[in-house]
């Protein structure tokens, strides 16, 4: 034991002299601190969890033990290499020790040490706490055990198992190499593990948390549908009842897999000399042998032989050979090198596992079009290129210096030039090679995928012309950081420092990209526009910051290091020297950088206006402060529109003039017309009546004008303007997406609002607070006198005529609601002209122009039209197909059809979403080129957005909710529930169930992500997974309940009674809200379902049933007996996740099945009454049963589903 | 040809003062560069190989300003460092291919003719295949003479080649050195004294950062001529007691007594036999004198 201690705290005292311990210390510290004292540095959650709450601290840990691998392998790998690498093992190993003094001592020296730097973590946060300017909204103190729970059942038990695992590795090993890759190697396996199990959405949801080592996975498990008020109090729990025991029989797992590893170490280290140097002995004896074999050979004379006369050219062409002679040793040393092939080995293996997954989009597949694989197979694979241009640029700095063959090197006749060039070219090399095979990966993916439409130049231009331009950027940077430095690591670290530079500089609102290393804006490939608009400023920003790291390279030269000295006095000696001849390069590189530079800032500053994204908030913010008084100040509302607008999509602008007839609905008359413009796209506004400008605000965001003579009730005021929009040059990102050479599409969103418009203020509560705004203020209640008269998406109308001519360059089609009256062709243009007749139209138009193929099709007198980029065929008669089949669905169930036209029109994927407008739905490419694998399986993403777009022609643009709490499910819950119904009819029940499961996991992750609070479905505020997934979960379980047919009824009742409302002038007929909803509902729904209406809408209801056992017997007759014990429970929760038990009477499934579990088919399905307690039901079935359960379609939404059903217990 | 040394000097940051103000001249022969680990022997190799500049003084080779025209120097330069390493997984043959095209040897055939033969000479032919990094210290050094050969160098400074290898080795490896070509200046530094004697007409003694010596080592020799004085020496008090009292240059154990030589013009005392002097003796006595030197200071 005295020797335990005597080992013990020799290692100790190693690592308090050592200063990397206090700098892993150090760097814990200051991360934690970080992420409590600067508010979003590491996002745990949103902005109403506890910066230092128990889920943030929990995941905080978990996060930095998983980067802490490196750490804890640095640590422990070291601790039992240090002999063998010091060759002391011989002094040491020839005393009289133990093993278990040796190998204990090191063990808990290098444990204790690990403890104590992780601890940084603690001290980190505490005191980051404390800090004045920190979030104190989000900040708790006197919790210790919130941080000790957390790093004891996180961070030592890893530092345990983690440790004791490299600690055998490393001294089974004795390997430097293995010793300082084995953490990385724990860390990239990890890595990839977690992204292929994520990318397969499983579901899983046990055995996946218990064998997650590092605990990503563990904490989904544990907490993915744990609310925020949840977060805020609970730690994960050890109890083996709390979530089915994960998190205890996790822990134990892997500190008996830690233990395992420790006996492991006791029982193969060999304790003496002779075994630990059988090999290296071994390695000298062959050396021996090959040495005799050499004084063996046939003698030469000692008479020296006549050398071979040659003739050494110094001329003016041998730098170049001497480059390439150079160029290709260095190629050979990086290739001879393990570090390489792995690092190719690596690299397509992420390549290969994301390109996999190319097509394979959240729960739908897509086909792997060059962009979307692309962006897979880059993913890991920039960073790793990034990873290798930092690690090579400093391997080739030091190389000569590393294998001490600078001696001679350094003494060749060549000059400083060519050996950098010879060191940038092979960097070079490896990149290109890797990048090929980055290139060959994404192919060969594609293939795999039956894709064979490659785009050799869209990868060319991606990877060889955007992506390896910036990693040499960054090669150049290593290059000089590692001339400059006196240590290749501390190089690497700065060279990392300067990577994540970028993220930081950004978060202190530095966003300008010619200030911020290595930043080039935000750049979108689209098959519509290939790179777009986005070459201007991708390019010249590459050259900028190319050209300063090239100049930095430059510099480099001057000062690389060569001979025996390297004091700064002898460097900047040579440098001297050499300068002279690197001045044109570096003049070269100065111009470049100023020319670039300025180019960069005169477009992007002087043409346009650059603010930052912070800015850009206060202007908003501002415009709150100023102007919400106007709120509720009484304007007319719009009653036509008339427009004429002239697309420039090429310059992504365009002008033209509106038209509106303004009618004042309210009983007063009204003086002033407040008009505000969010995108400066208004101007010259004029009224059919006297009339003077009170006021602006900056950018003309809010404008007053004072009419001369009031507008009487009921009167029309005719109101003109100029509406345009003018690109300039090219932005510091934040390009306007709507604005795009073909797809360009915009909204009503250009032409004025009338009055004060919602749609500017913040809604992230934590941006709020940082502008000192006030909570962001809720619809009002269901009933509210304005609200009920005021349209939910339009404010500023109810429902409007509207006509519009609208005209593109030759070669594009222009599309906007309305049918097409007449086109022709004048001055190289193409004017249409469209107009919707008598069919009121929401105040809700768009305008697109492109480059379309078009397939129409006049089905029953509705002309069904897509337009679409040649590229994206696929689903053109998919879609087709689903607007079909939801025409029929729609008008036999719901109303008839109000219009005679239903278009489909592809925009640039710059934006990601499905929209419908009056007659003409525009979906982004994304959307064009999802695939159905598996038609058994796979959800047809096409089809179901396709039904679900056509399916707000009716609720939305037939009925539309007054703008109270709850409306947003009347358009959103209703049109997702009449895709499902559509989609059922194609695919079958078994896949809805399939998407309801998504749909499910989606709801309960959405509400533990609410930064605000969760409202029942029929209050719901803007919360879109209350009113999309939750919503088609409550109507579909309801259909069910009550029938597909009485559900339908309800509908169309509800529809006939308040579709158009409030469209006449005195707003006699106000629009409906989600009470009358309700009551359509109830109205079909037996006396013993009504509880369920109630549960669904104004409650947040929570079911936990269970399946407590399932038999069954065979009987006589040859048939089986099932006896099914199950317990239900159903609790309420609040808007902040605290549940209450709830009293439970409800109709809820049981059944029997046969079957694998997953592949379930029903025997005997029944609803009964459960009241909560074990109930036991019996079944008679004549097939075979294998599964039971409660619930077990999981129509009602429970947490816990895996529990809901089991396997059968046959009996004999 | 000759290479001229005026007046150099050199001080570490560290404040070691490595050489100080050396001037020496060497011709086209073998010239030894003896002294003791540190005497700034190294210091002025690397100098002279344009690794290094010195505080002050000038170095010519043949009219060139060997601190100014380094790229001119390392054109004539065939450089052994004292210690080198290579690159891992490099062939022999591969290395010197390499080393061959920067040394100017442009022409493919003449390069493969030269490799070859160099190999052959530096008795590494079987060998040329094999990774420079499993080489024996033996093969790697010889490796080294090879590549400092390579071309026509007339100037080579080879820095204490001889260190670490065995007696052997050692010895192929001078009969390597000694047959480069008449018309060629070799530099030799070693602290063996051996080396000197065996390989050069003309030597220096440096140590301390000065020179003690220059000249041809048997003129040195011949200075010394019945000179030197030899004895052994029973006990400890002895050794002692002669050790004060006269100027003993050095001692062997010679089957577990001192053997102590001593220089003296005549005979120092009772039990002293003259013998033939060594240029061991030549060294010794130089760096004693030099102490002596320093102490009296």
């Amino acid at each position: 034991m005295k020797l335990f201690w005597e080992f013990f705290s020799f290692e100790l005292k190693v690592r308090l002299k050592s200063l990397s311990t206090y700098v892993y210390f150090a760097m814990w510290f200051f991360f934690s601190f970080l992420s409590v004292a600067a508010e979003d540095f590491i996002t745990t959650g949103n902005g109403k969890q506890l910066l230092n709450g128990p889920f943030s601290n929990t995941i905080l840990y978990m996060f930095f033990t998983l980067f802490g691998t490196i750490v804890i392998a640095a640590i422990f790998g070291t601790s039992v290499l240090r002999d063998f690498q010091r060759d002391t093992f011989q002094l040491i190993f020839t005393k009289p020790i133990t093993k278990f003094a040796y190998l204990g001592g090191r063990w808990a020296g290098s444990f204790v040490t690990c403890v104590f730097v992780f601890s940084g973590m603690v001290f980190g946060e505490a005191i980051g706490s404390l800090m004045p300017w920190a979030d104190h909204t989000r900040i708790v103190s006197g919790h210790a055990w919130w941080y000790l729970q957390p790093f004891l059942s996180i961070v030592v038990v890893q530092i345990f198992f983690l440790g004791s695992i490299f600690f055998l590795v490393a001294a089974l090993s004795r390997k430097i190499v293995i010793v300082y890759l084995q953490g990385i190697a724990v860390l990239m396996i990890y890595l990839l593990l977690q992204a292929v199990f994520s990318a397969t959405q499983s579901l899983e949801h046990f055995w996946s948390g218990i064998l997650d080592p590092i605990g990503l996975q563990l904490a989904s498990v544990i907490a993915r549908y744990w609310t925020v008020a949840e977060k805020n109090s609970q730690l994960f729990s050890w109890s083996a009842y709390t979530g089915n025991g994960v998190f205890l029989y996790n822990r134990l797992l892997w500190i008996a897999i830690g233990f395992v590893s420790l006996g492991a170490v006791y029982q193969f280290f060999p304790m003496s000399v002779e075994a630990l140097t059988a090999k290296s002995q071994g390695r000298r004896a062959a050396k021996a042998k090959r040495e005799e074999d050499a004084e063996l050979q046939p003698r030469r004379s000692l008479v020296a032989a006549q050398m071979p006369q040659v003739q050494q050219n110094f001329g003016s062409g041998l730098w170049f050979t001497q480059l390439v002679s150079m160029t290709r040793l260095r190629i050979s040393n990086i290739t001879h090198e393990l570090l390489f092939w792995a690092l190719g080995v690596l690299i397509a293996f992420f390549a290969l596992v994301n390109g996999y997954f190319a097509g394979h989009a959240q729960e739908t597949n897509v086909w792997p079009v060059t962009f979307l694989m692309l962006q897979s197979v880059e993913n890991t694979a920039v960073i790793l290129l990034f990873v290798v241009a930092t690690i090579y640029a400093g391997e080739l700095v030091w190389r000569e210096r590393d294998t001490r063959f600078a001696g001679i090197h350094d003494a060749l006749p060549m000059r400083e030039t060519t050996d950098w060039l010879s060191k940038f070219f092979a960097l070079a090399f490896v990149e290109v090679v890797l990048l090929l095979l980055v290139m060959l990966c994404g192919l060969i993916m594609q293939t795999f995928s039956g894709f064979h439409q490659y785009d050799l130049l869209q990868y060319f231009q991606e990877l060889f012309l955007i992506v390896f331009p910036s990693v040499m950027g960054i090669a150049l940077l290593a290059f000089f950081v590692q001339t400059v430095v006196s240590n290749k690591f501390l190089g690497h670290a700065i060279v990392l420092g300067i990577f994540i530079m970028q993220p930081i500089l950004n978060r202190w609102n530095i966003e300008n990209t010619l200030l911020v290393p290595t930043q080039s804006p935000a750049y979108t490939y689209s098959d519509m526009n290939g790179y777009g608009h986005f070459v201007a400023a991708l390019a010249w920003s590459t050259v900028y910051w190319t050209s300063i790291f090239a100049f930095l390279a430059v510099l480099s030269i001057a000062l690389s290091r060569r001979g025996a000295e390297d004091s700064w006095r002898a460097r900047w000696g040579q440098a001297r020297h050499r300068l002279p001849g690197l001045t044109p390069a570096l003049g070269l590189f100065v111009l470049l950088v100023i020319g670039s530079g300025s180019w960069y800032f005169y477009n992007t500053h002087v043409l346009n206006t650059f603010y930052t994204q912070k800015q850009l908030r206060d202007f908003q913010a501002q415009y709150e402060r100023d102007f919400k008084k106007y709120e509720h100040f009484p304007q007319p509302k719009i009653i036509a529109v008339d427009a004429s607008i002239d697309l420039d999509p090429y310059h992504r602008s365009f002008s033209g003039t509106g038209h509106f007839v303004l009618q004042n609905k309210t009983p007063n008359p009204i003086q002033q017309i407040h008009i505000t413009d969010q995108r400066q796209s208004v101007a010259d506004v004029q009224f059919d009546r006297p009339f003077h400008h009170i006021s602006s605000s900056f950018r003309d965001l809010y404008s007053i004008y004072q009419l001369e003579t009031p507008l009487a009730p009921g009167e029309k005021l005719n109101m003109t303007f100029k509406v345009g929009y003018q690109s300039h040059g090219f932005r510091d990102g934040g390009e306007r997406p709507e604005l795009a050479y073909s797809g360009m599409f915009f909204d009503s969103g250009y032409f004025p609002t009338i009055g004060y418009s919602n749609d500017v203020e913040i809604d992230d509560p934590r941006r709020r607070r940082e502008e000192k705004l006030p909570l962001l203020e809720d619809l009002p209640p269901r009933g509210d006198p304005e609200g009920s008269v005021t349209n939910l998406f339009t404010p500023s109308s109810d429902w409007i005529s509207y006509r519009t001519t609208v005209s593109t360059p030759d070669d594009q089609i222009a599309l906007a609601p309305g049918y097409l009256q007449r086109d022709w062709h004048q001055n190289g243009r193409h004017y249409f002209s469209y107009d919707m007749g008598d069919v009121k139209i929401l105040d809700f138009f768009s305008y697109i122009s492109g480059r379309y193929t078009v397939k129409k099709e006049n089905y029953k007198g509705t002309s069904i039209e897509v337009y679409y980029d040649y590229h994206h065929p696929w689903n053109v008669d998919d879609m087709m197909q689903a607007a079909r089949a939801g025409l029929d669905y729609y008008q036999a169930n719901y109303s008839p059809f109000q219009f005679k036209q239903f278009r489909i029109i592809e925009f640039p994927r710059y934006r990601s979403f499905a929209q419908s407008f009056p007659n003409t739905s525009p979906f982004t490419e994304t959307f064009f080129i999802s695939r159905v694998l598996n038609p058994k399986k796979d959800i047809d993403f096409t089809y179901f957005v396709t039904a679900h777009e056509l399916a707000h022609q009716w609720w939305a643009h037939q009925l539309i909710g007054g703008r109270v709490a709850g409306s947003n499910m009347m358009s959103e819950a209703l049109a997702e529930y009449s895709a499902l119904r559509v989609a059922q009819k194609k695919y079958g029940d078994a896949q809805m169930h399939r998407f309801l499961s998504h749909e499910l996991d989606g709801y309960l992750r959405g509400r533990s992500g609410e930064t605000r609070k969760e409202p029942p479905l029929g209050q719901v505020q803007r919360e879109s997974y209350v009113w999309y997934q939750k919503g088609s979960l409550i109507l579909y379980a309801l259909s069910d309940y009550i029938g597909e047919d009485k559900l339908n009824l309800a509908l169309h009742n509800f529809l006939m009674q308040y579709r158009y409302a409030n469209a006449d002038d005195s707003q006699s007929g106000p629009y409906p809200d989600t009470r009358m909803l309700e009551a359509a509902l109830r109205a079909q729904t037996p006396a013993d379902l009504q509880y369920f209406i109630d549960d669904s809408f104004e409650k947040i209801t929570l079911y936990d049933n269970k399946t407590l056992q399932a038999t069954s017997q065979k009987t006589p007759d040859g048939k089986y007996k099932v006896t099914l014990v199950v317990e239900g429970k159903k609790a309420y929760a609040d808007g902040n996740g605290v549940e209450t038990s709830a009293s439970l009477n409800d109709l809820i499934d049981v059944g029997v099945f046969s079957g694998k579990k997953g592949e379930e088919k029903p025997l005997s399905v029944r609803k009964e009454r459960i009241t909560g307690g074990r109930q036991t039901f019996e079944f008679l079935v004549d097939e075979p049963p294998t599964r039971a359960g409660i619930d077990p379609y999981n129509k009602l939404i429970d947490r816990n589903l895996d529990d809901n059903s089991t396997d059968i217990v046959n009996q004999k | 040809m000759a290479l001229t040394i005026t007046g150099l000097s050199k001080t570490y940051p560290n404040g070691v003062h490595a050489l100080k103000n050396i001037s020496l001249t060497i011709g086209n022969n073998m010239f030894g560069l003896l002294g003791p680990n540190g005497a700034g022997k190294s210091t002025l190799m690397r100098t002279i190989a344009t690794l290094q500049e010195p505080d002050s003084g000038t170095i010519f080779l043949d009219g060139i300003d060997v601190l100014q025209q380094k790229d001119a120097v390392r054109q004539t330069l065939g450089y052994l460092p004292q210690e080198f390493g290579v690159y891992p997984k490099m062939s022999a043959l591969d290395m010197l291919s390499h080393l061959a095209v920067m040394k100017g040897i442009t022409n493919a055939g003449e390069r493969k003719e030269v490799v070859e033969a160099l190999l052959n000479q530096t008795n590494l032919w079987e060998f040329r295949k094999k990774a420079l990094s499993t080489y024996s210290g033996g093969m790697k050094q010889r490796f080294g003479i090879a590549q400092a050969l390579l071309g026509k160098p007339r100037l080579i400074i080879v820095d204490e080649p001889t260190a670490g290898l065995d007696p052997a080795e050692r010895n192929r490896f001078l009969n390597l050195l000694s047959s480069i070509g008449r018309d060629v200046t070799v530099i030799l530094s070693t602290h063996i004294v051996e080396d000197v004697r065996e390989l050069c007409p003309r030597m220096a003694i440096i140590a301390a950062g000065e020179l003690l010596l220059e000249g041809a080592p048997s003129e040195a020799l011949a200075a010394l001529n019945g000179k030197i004085w030899s004895k052994v020496v029973a006990t400890d008090d002895e050794l002692r007691a002669l050790e004060s009292e006269l100027r003993v240059i050095s001692s062997h154990l010679v089957a577990g007594q001192h053997e102590i030589r001593v220089y003296a013009d005549s005979a120092p005392g009772e039990g002293f036999r003259a013998v033939d002097s060594g240029l061991e003796d030549v060294y010794f006595l130089n760096l004693s004198s030099q102490s002596a030197a320093k102490a009296a200071n």
